[in-house]
């Protein structure tokens, strides 16, 4: 009976020391964590940004291209008006020429798809980048979880992401405000006598 | 029966980008007449509304999926016979054949051609 409970005794302060020393590694990586968590919100942000960002340029690429796929349609037509009138007055040589020119513009337009089609990548990116956005919200629910179980001390308002994420997170949100328009440039410049 | 030039063709996806390029594509040949859905749902409603020859549709979208617009399609009488075209990055190959099952007219994976898209439309249309 004695022996039991000395055994009994033992057990416990082995127990009582791994608490104590699990208790000590999660108070050691508890300002990481919280420090992680609270710069995920902003990364996900700027994540989206990245999504709009890259539509707003592809979209401005497809009008450009539109534009110019119309403008040749136009041309090309209007080459073929051309042709026929030169053929009714017997100008076939110059009617022929004027109908190869509108051959080689319209053999661009397979190009000019090419490029709307090769546009798909925006697509393909935008939707890898909302299952990262998925996942990293995710990761921060799991890490806001580990901090309440273990009543790691928190101010969910106050705190900042440190070290290397925390300065690369300053710089993305730095440059959404402080990227200098090319107006503000030239107006600088100007003032230095560029001209 | 051969595709007609002047059909009604509705263009489901919930990025901009590829309604746009299959818009375009669409355009090139020789379809002009192409309206556009952002999900699965605004898609059925515009199925339901108006008459339509032909869907392309994207299969990961919000609200509704293209899958589960692909089976209300099915499953309503007045729509069940027209084509769909299911154009998407689900490339795995359980993906195809739950399209497959649920009555997809032809499949494409992203991202495509022109060509690809030519060649579709000519089976579908044959």
């Amino acid at each position: 009976m004695q022996q039991n409970g000395q055994q009994l005794y033992e057990e416990l302060g082995e127990l009582a020391r791994f608490v104590e020393k699990a208790m000590r590694t999660i108070s050691e990586i508890s300002a990481p964590i919280v420090s992680g968590s609270a710069g995920l919100p902003m990364a996900s942000s700027h994540l989206v940004d990245l999504n709009k960002m890259t539509e707003e340029g592809t979209l401005e690429v497809m009008r450009l291209t539109e534009t110019i796929q119309d403008n040749r349609g136009r041309v090309v037509k209007e080459l073929a008006a051309v042709a026929e009138t030169l053929k009714t007055v017997d100008c076939t040589t110059l009617s022929m020429r004027v109908q190869s020119i509108a051959a080689d513009l319209a053999h661009d337009d397979k190009y000019l798809t090419e490029i709307m089609t090769a546009l798909s990548f925006q697509d393909l990116v935008a939707q890898r980048v909302k299952k990262l956005v998925a996942i990293l919200d995710d990761v921060r629910d799991k890490l806001v979880e580990l901090v309440v179980v273990f009543g790691i001390p928190h101010d969910a308002d106050g705190i900042a992401a440190t070290g290397k994420t925390g300065e690369m997170l300053k710089q993305l949100e730095e440059s959404k405000t402080t990227s200098m328009k090319q107006n503000v440039a030239d107006d600088i410049l100007a003032q230095y006598g560029f001209k | 029966m051969p595709a007609d030039p002047n059909m009604k063709i509705l263009v489901v996806d919930d990025m901009a980008t590829m309604r746009r390029i299959v818009k375009n594509i669409l355009k090139q040949l020789g379809f002009a007449n192409v309206e556009e859905a952002e999900n699965g749902q605004e898609g059925l409603q515009k199925l339901r509304a108006d008459t339509f020859g032909f869907v392309v549709s994207d299969w990961n979208m919000p609200v509704m999926t293209g899958i589960d617009m692909l089976r209300a399609i099915r499953a309503d009488d007045k729509l069940k016979t027209i084509p769909v075209l299911m154009v998407t990055a689900e490339a795995q190959q359980a993906n195809l054949v739950e399209a497959i099952q649920a009555g997809v007219s032809n499949y494409i994976v992203k991202p495509f051609t022109a060509e690809t898209m030519q060649e579709k439309l000519g089976k579908i249309f044959k």
